[in-house]
């Protein structure tokens, strides 16, 4: 397992996975459960200032090449949720991501002041759900004014590394990716999910999901995240942990090669169990044993955009 | 793939005042203990155990309890409602000397499991508990199992007066039993542990689900983080025994934690 320890902004994990934020994080019960299957960085819920119910149901839907999901944000707050991932913290050395979501750069503030409080490592501004238009309007990622002032904000007070969570559902993502680096963004993190899409019961004539839309993960996104991905690591100095329906060892490879440092894994776990963890993990040595590479950072990558 | 269905209700069977059994013509293949979200599409999606299951048709019997149900209890036969399932764990089918312990709007996933127990030759006791007369269920069900039942409420108004845990530890005294299994309110899982301490047994389990299929992290228990719609609903002793939050609090659809 030594092949495929790294190192992300000072901290040693053991496996370049992540669990990105919104699967299984939202008590230290469940991620602690994917720390015992292999991942080797956590990221919580994205939490809120107050406690969030979420979208009624249902919130996913499955088609051919993945899900649509709205889970609407739910979370149990701000404190509570720091409670959660102190919990984890008294059992577990792997590092923890704080993902925080707010509407405006006062509420980011406040989330700091929280964070900072916490045993949390790392803070990641969701500056992209796809999911709550209704309620919020279009996510702040579209808007590279409000990215700068956020990150700028956040990373004058924040005392551990912040990273950026980008939406592709913009047509200039390495704009908004130089703009949250320019900020002082430690690093990015993208994609969230795609879209939004929609699916209809064709018998009661309905969106399937309450919300009406919901974003797209799993395989039919990595082709597109694998892109933006490449584009973002041609013009970024900072890592990027990419995410976007990687669902084998093969997939995690691809996303390494295309730039990024860390790789999130969160889809997958319905394909493949919650052992989908370990078998990357042991897919990413047994690609990396066949090619005599000696460790994951020895792993190429794609050459980057003029 | 996850495969939805959208279904007219073929049967709605009154159960109680407030419990309701709605029936689909599908053939679900499921096992006694599984569960299946439901939905009308008007907001909402809810897990419901299995009470019923052939190759032809199952059931699900509904306790109206929130908006959701709410809304399902004016539905009519023809109405369409949407399901997804079966899904998570099942029980354990053992073939000797079982004992069923069973409270309230739980005890119908046993006729299920009853009448599978059955085709593997178990030999059955049921004990049917509920609070009082009017909210006790499937009593008529289960007698045409002929398997031996004791109807029980908690003030003799129907069969014998007491809990099903006061039954459970007056048979477990006189007699000896291969297996138990439980389904009925978390308390009264928790007290019937003690006295069921020296078998071996599984509980059926009820938590506030989104998903359903293992991704979003709402119903994973603590501290084993196991989630309840993938390796549960149905727990064995072995898991049981680790879980910190059994009888002491659940966790709302934002994560926060209730105590019971």
């Amino acid at each position: 397992m030594n092949k495929i320890k790294t190192e992300f902004l000072g901290a040693k994990v053991s496996s370049p996975l992540v669990l990105p934020a919104g699967v299984m994080g939202m008590s230290f019960s469940g991620l602690n459960y994917c720390v015992e299957n292999g991942i080797g960085v956590v990221t919580s819920k994205s939490l809120t200032l107050v406690e969030r119910s979420g979208h009624n149901g249902p919130v996913i839907a499955e088609f051919e090449g993945g899900f649509i999901n709205a889970m609407g944000l739910c979370n149990p707050g701000i404190v509570e949720g720091l409670a959660e991932i102190n919990e984890f913290k008294q059992h577990s050395d792997t590092p923890v991501i704080v993902s925080v979501f707010a509407t405006n750069t006062e509420d980011f503030i406040e989330l700091t002041n929280y964070v900072n409080k916490s045993q949390g490592d790392f803070i990641e501004l969701n500056l992209s759900c796809p999911n709550v238009f209704d309620e919020f309007g279009i996510p702040l990622a579209a808007s590279k004014d409000k990215v700068a002032e956020i990150v700028r904000a956040v990373k004058e007070i924040s005392t551990i590394p912040v990273i950026a969570k980008l939406s592709p559902n913009v047509y200039n993502i390495s704009e908004i990716a130089l703009v949250a680096e320019a900020a002082g963004a430690d690093a990015l993190c993208m994609i969230n999910t795609v879209g939004p899409g929609m699916l209809i019961d064709k018998k009661m004539v309905k969106p399937i999901l309450s919300n009406r839309t919901g974003g797209l993960s799993g395989p039919c996104i990595k082709p597109i995240a694998l892109r933006l991905i490449h584009e973002v690591y041609s013009k970024v100095n900072i890592p990027i942990i990419g995410t976007g329906g990687v669902t084998n060892g093969d997939d995690a490879i691809e996303m390494i090669m295309a730039g990024s440092t860390l790789i999130g894994v969160g889809t997958a776990v319905y394909y493949r169990g919650i052992e989908v963890f370990d078998k990357i993990n042991q897919e990413m040595i047994k690609f990396m044993d066949e090619e005599n590479y000696a460790s994951i950072n020895d792993l190429p990558k794609l050459e980057k955009l003029k | 793939m996850d495969e939805r269905y959208t279904l007219p209700i073929a049967k709605i069977t009154k159960e109680t005042e407030d419990i309701n059994t709605y029936t689909f013509k599908h053939n679900l293949g499921a096992k006694p203990g599984q569960f299946i979200m439901l939905t009308d599409f008007e907001g909402g999606e809810k897990p419901f155990s299995i009470s019923v299951c052939s190759e032809t048709e199952f059931s699900v019997t509904i306790k109206r309890i929130g908006d959701f149900t709410t809304r399902l209890f004016k539905k009519n036969v023809g109405d369409l409602m949407s399901f997804r399932g079966a899904y998570g764990s099942s029980f354990f089918i053992h073939k000797k000397r079982v004992l069923l312990v069973g409270g309230g709007y739980a005890v119908p996933t046993f006729y299920f499991l009853a009448k599978t127990l059955i085709e593997n030759g178990s030999e059955i006791t049921l004990i049917n508990g509920s609070r009082t007369k009017s909210e006790h269920v499937f009593a008529d069900k289960f007698a045409t199992l002929n398997i031996r039942t004791i109807n029980t409420t908690d003030d003799g108004s129907f069969g014998e007066k007491g809990t099903s845990v006061d039954i459970a530890d007056r048979l477990l005294e006189e007699e000896k039993f291969d297996f138990v299994y439980a389904s009925g309110p978390e308390m009264m899982m928790k007290a019937l542990q003690p006295v069921i301490s020296d078998n071996k047994y599984e509980f059926l389990f009820e938590r506030y689900m989104k998903c359903a299929i293992g991704i979003c992290g709402n119903c994973t228990m603590d501290p084993l983080g196991i989630r309840l719609c993938v390796e549960g609903p149905v727990l064995p002793k072995e898991k049981v025994e680790q879980l910190s939050e059994f009888g002491k609090y659940h966790r709302k659809p934002s994560g926060s934690r209730v105590n019971f």
